[in-house]
């Protein structure tokens, strides 16, 4: 028995609509990071139904599963790069809230 | 694998092809080398000039003789991409000069900002040439994460950190945007190459696909700062080190038009008409954010999100004609090359004055610049009339290369309602130049500046770059 691609689908819209809602609502950076963590898990993972859906038994799809692996690849790439940066902010403003941010207004 | 298959997609077109960005890669791996060894650091700004001259030099070599396609139909390198890849290296190499004198009070690891601005420009040309979103995907990436560093790069500054963590931050939101959009198309459709796409566009978008091509061009309308995603414009502009901001508000910008232009046939035709409308929200939001501006850099950050509505107003000329046109083409090209040699030049006086003190960005202070520092009055006043479009500078016969391609397309409104946000944007340029020349000095008089040859050198290249464009169109045209 296997899981239905429809399932997939709605699981990764599922995922996304949360990403994006904790990207909208969090203030506090690293749950911001974790979110847009989400959206782009939700995004593998319709890539991969996504292949699934077009695969036949003798001919599968690779480019989604492909595009899942740099996907991968540069989330790491951008955790680092995103912690990096919250833990500079941190030393200034003993903080990793958004609500640091107010400074650059005018 | 199969070594004929390799042999017929590695063959010579490719290695053309590939040539500026395997060129810059070679440059930027010999510039993490040299950083090791402490004799091998003088030589940085030889790599660093040498891997940007090479890479032009292939861009020029692939000019005459252009690739259509290679890498089994992913890259393209034709004539379009490789002028492209001449504007992303020119305005790297006028960041990189900027950023030469702009650190040298306090002077943070100048080897990786050297490493970080070469990568950028191998990200542009991936954007611009790309036939596949994986590979737009990469060079997205490969741009923005540089960027993201690079803007926080004064890591002493609040502001810097701040414009760096904003910028991340919506950077990697957009992305996010980005990578659900192509995975929906992805999964209606099965292929991720923009050919196939393009012919299945045309038969009609599932509507799992259309709502996958609203997120691709939302996280596009970020990367060129369209209403109302330019929010964060200003402040990034503001916060992150100068020269940086040359590169975000010219390389970056291009790149995404570049890569908008490719992928309009994949919009439903009646979309022509809202973002035609977007354009003129964009302009609006830009010259009315501009007018109250009493930072010349805030100011100027407005101004570019004014430019990017002009542009957008480009593509939605091109969706309602529906084929790539070669006016479409040539009037972005000559756009985004004046806006280079306009913006860089401007940013880069002002990354000049920034240099001396925080504070001399204000246009407060540039009152009576005129008497103190003519010559760098005469070409701030030079760029800011090609940002106001002016005749006989560049930024003039963009603007009227891009109203006139959106008049073929029959927006005519639109074009119309564009000329006048033009006509608004020229009260502000026009202050900035009246504050130079008709005020009486300011009490906050800068120093007299070091004597920076190489600052100087760049600023001279830009300003005959905008008066050359703006008289002798030609010299460039005849490129396209």
């Amino acid at each position: 028995m296997s899981v239905p691609t429809e399932h997939l689908l709605a699981l990764a819209a599922i995922l996304f609509a949360i990403g994006v809602a904790g990207f909208f609502t969090r203030r506090n950076l690293i749950v911001v990071l974790m979110s847009i963590e989400l959206m782009l898990n939700a995004a593998n993972l319709t890539f991969v139904a996504g292949s699934r859906l077009h695969s036949s038994t003798g001919a599968v799809q690779v480019d989604g599963p492909i595009f899942v692996i740099f996907i991968i690849a540069v989330a790491a790439v951008e955790a680092a790069v995103g912690l990096a940066l919250v833990i500079a902010l941190y030393r200034q403003k003993q903080t990793v809230s958004l609500d640091a941010f107010a400074r650059l207004e005018d | 694998m199969n070594p004929d298959l390799i042999a017929q997609y590695f063959n010579a077109e490719c290695a053309a092809a590939l040539a500026p960005l395997v060129t810059l890669a070679g440059g930027l791996l010999l510039l993490i080398v040299a950083e090791w060894f402490e004799p091998m650091n003088r030589l940085r700004p030889l790599l660093f000039v040498g891997s940007i001259l090479g890479a032009a030099w292939a861009e020029v070599a692939l000019l005459n003789a252009p690739v259509a396609a290679v890498l089994g139909g992913t890259y393209s390198a034709d004539k379009a991409s490789a002028l492209w890849g001449l504007v992303f290296l020119a305005s790297t190499l006028i960041a990189w000069v900027h950023a030469r004198s702009y650190y040298r009070k306090s002077r943070p690891f100048l080897g990786e900002h050297d490493m970080l601005l070469l990568t950028a420009p191998i990200g542009m040309m991936m954007m611009a040439g790309a036939l596949d979103l994986t590979v737009f995907f990469i060079g997205l990436e490969l741009l923005s994460i540089p960027l993201y560093c690079l803007a926080s790069f004064r890591r002493d500054r609040s502001e810097s950190v701040e414009a760096g963590l904003k910028y991340f931050v919506l950077g990697a939101f957009s992305v996010g945007l980005f990578l659900y959009g192509a995975s929906l198309i992805y999964a209606a459709t099965g292929t991720l190459s923009l050919t196939a796409l393009t012919a299945a566009a045309a038969t009609g978008f599932s509507p799992m696909a259309q709502v996958g091509m609203a997120f691709v061009l939302g996280s596009l309308l970020f990367k060129l700062s369209v209403w109302p995603f330019h929010l964060w414009v200003p402040d990034v502009y503001q916060g992150a080190p100068t020269p940086v901001t040359i590169l975000m508000a010219t390389g970056t910008k291009a790149a995404a038009l570049a890569f908008t232009l490719r992928i309009t046939g994949l919009l439903p035709e009646s979309s022509a008409g809202l973002i035609a409308l977007l354009a003129v929200l964009t302009m609006a939001a830009g010259n009315l954010g501009a007018l109250v501006q009493s930072n010349l850099k805030r100011l100027l950050a407005y101004s570019g999100v004014a430019h990017a509505g002009t542009l957008l107003l480009l593509v939605a000329a091109q969706r309602a004609s529906g084929e790539l046109s070669y006016e479409a083409t040539s009037a972005a090209l000559f756009y985004m090359a004046a806006y280079v040699a306009t913006a860089g030049g401007a940013f880069g006086l002002l990354a000049w004055l920034e240099a001396d003190g925080e504070h001399f960005t204000q246009i407060e202070s540039l009152k009576g610049l005129g008497r103190r520092r003519p010559a760098m009055a005469a070409a701030m006043t030079l760029f800011l009339l090609s940002l106001g479009g002016i005749p006989a500078t560049g930024g003039f016969l963009a603007k009227w290369m891009v109203f006139s391609v959106t008049l073929d397309a029959h927006l005519t409104g639109y074009a119309i309602a564009g000329v006048l946000m033009s006509v608004i944007a020229l009260a502000y340029y026009l202050r900035v130049i009246a504050a130079m020349y008709m005020e009486p000095a300011s009490d906050q008089v800068a120093p007299p500046m070091a004597k920076r040859t190489d600052a100087m050198l760049a600023t001279a290249f830009c300003a005959a770059a905008v008066l050359v464009m703006g008289v002798l169109p030609s010299v460039f045209l005849g490129l396209i």
